[in-house]
């Protein structure tokens, strides 16, 4: 099996896709927490003020029809047993424990497209066995995997059923099989999950080939009740659809939200300002998307979306995990229509001129593993899809086996992909939000208000809000949180302008068992451009004129990994005016948060194999958290 | 359950015929063959109970006829398969029989009654097992590291005094906004380490439970005045009190080590050859 994947999967190039605590949970004591606060029914450690969870809402198993080419067997069972702190096992046979401790809430997110369908063609018995695709996925000679895997990512990218593998009453089992395991960890107050799955559609590339193409996927999931069935690219490739049906799911009383991701890797295609068919967008495609996609993933193991060095060039920190090479091939992605923070622009250019925006979304992050437990740590990193980039020579970090100089690297297929792909991948990421409580009700609601951020890993934690009559002595008032809602909005929100310029509270503090903060800053979007400011410094250093923090004399060790000791900070805040303020323009505002630089997954890989970094790769990086944006809107 | 059952198997019976004259065709067809598929009172009675305690509610008499229908047409169709040798080097069927032996070795497996002696030496031989996990219940005041760099030491004895004062003012409108919670009950060790780092965790177990403000302890966020109200580093249980466990887990151990004797019996009647091996 190993030897036939390997080849498979290097031939093949579906890298698709789409992609708690064990313990008690903290509880405010009884005596200390104000009685106002906690409504009957409340769980342990509810917070009028909210507390910060983590999550990751996008997780395939062995249902995924890629994830299962991959060689993995871990089922939802054991995707939300790792998110509670078990070690469940790699495809390539190592362990795999969660990073940092248990999740909040973790969510599988499996392809709907031939959901479980692969499985029951590897299982002796099974009609579906009898295919002879399914002969031929499961042979020894690689023609005839890749030929059949490549004719299965070719239908889900077209949405052309495959009639005699589309066993729909299993895909529908399955399908039901998921929810049951969502059930089945869900603990109020202990730890969240949600009935979710993957819509995976794929723009044609050149029509032609497998799967290739640029990316439009999106992760649906639901409040409560799930539908008995999955809308799948099986039943129409355009997301509108989707949208139509979540709509019509709604009205029954099923609320769910979708989450788009890899914009990077959409071909332009993600916030495209026209719509799926090529139609101009109209406030009727922006209401609709706005109220099924609140939300957009900014960053994953393939790469970060918040913005590309050819789109902010005055952005010393755009160039971040960039990757960009559509699913499965080696053609770049078209960068305009690709990043967040461009659609964050052309939204207001939208709602100036013709008077809506689509993309009005908040930041959450995920990890996209295929493996069913995410990789979120640089120094315990194991990439997503399996035994195709399961070690480090696959990745690219150190050289191939046999080989200890990177001058002398053989041209095959693994290195091609390691170059192209793998290595260009990122430890990343966890979704944060703001909620009273851990539960499903809560983290949806937060979910719905945008009240998200987007970490690359660790977790640290932002809050930020916007308000009219915040006084500065605030930033140190006990109850600085209370009276900041209480004053203004917190990120997700629409501050309203009365004609006075906004305060911002931008607030940051470290994650206490990752590197120190090195600064906070925000960004800012109008429909003419955009600028980053510096908004707090370490070091009880002040932004210069050109609002950018000195230097904070944090640096790496790239031999050892080990990081300056005294610079950085655990915690920074400030009350932030926009000193290029426009009370007539409409501006969307973010906060991004920079740790001090440390070792990138595979610098640390290097040092434990013994061989220099690949000198293709940075060494160092910014982890770093996204805010959802406060959105302002000028008085009428 | 079983009395409750009794009254409606009369017409559980009834439904059973129904269905056997339904499948007429089907029974004529196995009886050609010699074969009988027999529902028993006590089938039926295993399927009413079975159906009971997943819905709670007894069948109704469509659902019988449905439970019924499915036992025949299952024990039919393996019946068939097994004549067509379909049972024959299947995994899943291997497995299971694997299982299903190894099951009932664990019941013949023989283990003796412990005594009190033979629980107490496995109790003090396994500590950890009855230890309960550390946990607090704290308050706390926090001072920013970053927004008091000069005047931290000051300004965390003034306010420990303040705290710890006669008539102190509310705790929670002194110090600086900490994002996090001022108060927690029950946060096991772990917990802490994960919301304030391992340092502040060492050094917030290390306090014993009083009624002063102590401090500081150090985070990575800042200083921390705490109030410790209540700690509990973690006790070894009485034996009395987890006599229970101790007896569960010394049989559930004996249990375990019976069968894998008994398995290791089992395979010792076999030569097993494997090819290729030296």
């Amino acid at each position: 099996m190993w030897k036939t994947l390997t080849l498979a999967s290097t031939a093949l190039a579906l890298v698709a896709c789409s992609g708690n605590k064990a313990d008690e949970t903290p509880v405010e004591t009884a005596a200390a927490s104000p009685a106002s606060t906690a409504p009957e029914g409340a769980m342990p450690g509810y917070n009028a003020e909210r507390n910060a969870y983590f999550g990751d809402m996008h997780i395939h198993t062995r249902n995924s029809f890629d994830a299962y080419i991959f060689n993995v067997r871990r089922t939802a069972d054991d995707a939300y047993r790792f998110a509670k702190g078990e070690t469940i096992k790699h495809p390539s046979g190592f362990d795999m424990t969660i990073a940092g401790g248990p999740l909040d809430f973790y969510t599988v997110t499996d392809h709907a497209e031939y959901l479980g369908i692969l499985p029951a063609m590897n299982s002796k018995g099974s009609p579906l066995s009898e295919l002879p695709r399914a002969k031929d996925m499961f042979s020894t000679d690689p023609a005839k995997i890749t030929a059949a895997f490549q004719g299965v990512g070719a239908s889900v990218r077209s949405g052309e059923k495959i009639e005699d593998m589309y066993d729909e009453p299993l895909i529908n089992s399955v399908w039901g099989q998921n929810i049951a395991a969502a059930e089945k960890y869900n603990e109020p107050g202990v730890f969240t999950t949600f009935s979710a799955y993957e819509f995976t559609s794929v723009t044609t590339e050149d029509g032609e080939g497998g799967f290739g193409g640029g990316n439009l996927h999106r992760n649906v999931f639901f409040r409560g009740e799930a539908p008995a069935r999955a809308f799948s690219t099986l039943d129409s490739t355009n997301p509108e659809d989707l949208w139509d049906w979540m709509d019509a799911q709604r009205a029954e009383g099923r609320e769910s939200i979708a989450i788009p991701h890899n914009s990077n890797v959409s071909d332009g295609q993600m916030f495209r300002l026209e719509t799926f068919n090529g139609d101009p967008l109209d406030t009727a495609y922006a209401e609709q998307r706005n109220r099924n996609e609140p939300l957009v993933e900014v960053t994953q193991v393939k790469g970060t979306s918040e913005t590309h060095p050819d789109l902010s060039p005055n952005d010393e920190w755009a160039n971040f995990e960039i990757y960009d090479e559509l699913l499965a091939s080696n053609t770049v992605s078209k960068t305009n229509g690709s990043y967040v923070r461009e659609a964050y622009q052309n939204g207001l250019k939208l709602q100036e001129e013709q008077g809506f925006d689509p993309f009005r979304f908040g930041m959450t992050a995920a990890s996209d593993s295929h493996v069913a437990g995410g990789a979120y740590s640089e120094t315990d990193f194991w990439s997503k899809i399996g035994i195709v980039d399961g070690l480090p020579f696959q990745r690219g970090s150190v050289p191939m086996p046999g080989v200890t100089d990177w001058a002398n690297q053989p041209d095959n297929q693994t290195t091609q992909n390691a170059k192209h792909w793998f290595s260009r991948w990122s430890a990343s990421g966890l979704t944060g939000v703001w909620a009273e409580e851990n539960t499903r009700d809560a983290i949806f609601d937060a979910f719905r208000r945008k009240e998200t951020f987007a970490t690359t890993g660790p977790r640290m934690k932002v809050r930020f809000f916007g308000g009219f009559g915040y006084s500065p002595d605030m930033l140190n008032a006990p109850d600085l949180a209370r009276q900041a809602y209480a004053g203004g909005v917190p990120m997700g929100g629409d501050l309203v302008g009365a004609g006075d310029a906004p305060s911002f509270i931008a607030w940051a503090i470290q994650d206490a068992n990752s590197a120190p903060l090195q600064r906070v800053q925000v960004v800012k979007v109008t429909s003419g451009g955009e600028a980053v400011y510096d908004a707090a410094c370490s070091g009880d250093a002040m932004p210069d004129a050109n609002h950018r923090c000195p230097d904070n004399g944090a640096s790496v060790d790239i031999a050892t990994c080990t990081t300056t000791e005294g610079s950085g900070a655990g915690e920074l805040k400030a009350m932030w005016t926009d000193p290029d303020f426009d009370p007539a323009q409409r501006a969307t505002y973010y906060v991004r948060v920079l740790e001090n630089p440390t070792c990138r997954w595979s610098t640390w890989e290097a040092n434990r194999n013994g061989t220099p970094p690949n000198p293709d790769l940075p060494t160092t990086l910014h982890e770093r958290a996204y805010s959802s944006p406060i959105w302002y809107i000028p008085p009428a | 359950m079983k009395t409750l059952l009794r009254e409606p198997l009369i017409h559980f019976i009834a439904v059973a015929l129904i269905v056997f004259s339904t499948y007429s065709i089907w029974t004529e067809h196995l009886g050609r063959r010699g074969e009988t598929i027999t529902v028993t009172e006590q089938d039926m009675e295993r399927m009413a109970s079975l159906y009971a305690a997943e819905s709670g509610a007894l069948p109704s008499l469509e659902d019988m006829a449905a439970m019924v229908t499915d036992h025949v047409r299952d024990k039919a169709l393996s019946r068939e398969a097994r004549r067509l040798g379909l049972d024959q080097d299947d995994t899943i069927i291997e497995r299971r029989l694997a299982q299903k032996m190894s099951f009932m070795i664990s019941d013949l497996a023989d283990t003796t009654e412990p005594d009190e002696a033979t629980l107490r030496a496995w109790y003090e031989a396994h500590p950890d097992a009855y230890t309960t996990a550390p946990n607090i219940t704290f308050e706390h005041v926090f001072l920013s590291t970053d927004r008091r760099a000069a005047t931290i030491e000051g300004d965390t004895t003034t306010l420990l005094a303040t705290l710890n004062a006669s008539t102190p003012p509310d705790w929670r409108t002194l110090g600086d906004p900490f994002m996090l919670q001022r108060a927690y009950g029950n946060l096991p060790f772990r917990e802490t380490v994960r919301l304030f780092g391992a340092d502040f965790a060492r050094g917030l177990f290390d306090l014993e439970s009083g009624g002063e403000w102590q401090g500081p302890v150090a985070s990575s966020f800042g200083l921390h005045l705490v109030h410790l109200v209540s700690k509990d580093d973690g006790h070894l249980r009485a034996f009395e009190d987890v006599r229970a466990q101790v007896e569960s887990d010394y049989r559930e151990t004996a249990q375990r080590a019976a069968n894998e004797k008994a398995v290791a019996n089992i395979i010792k009647r076999y030569k097993v050859e494997i090819e290729g091996a030296e």
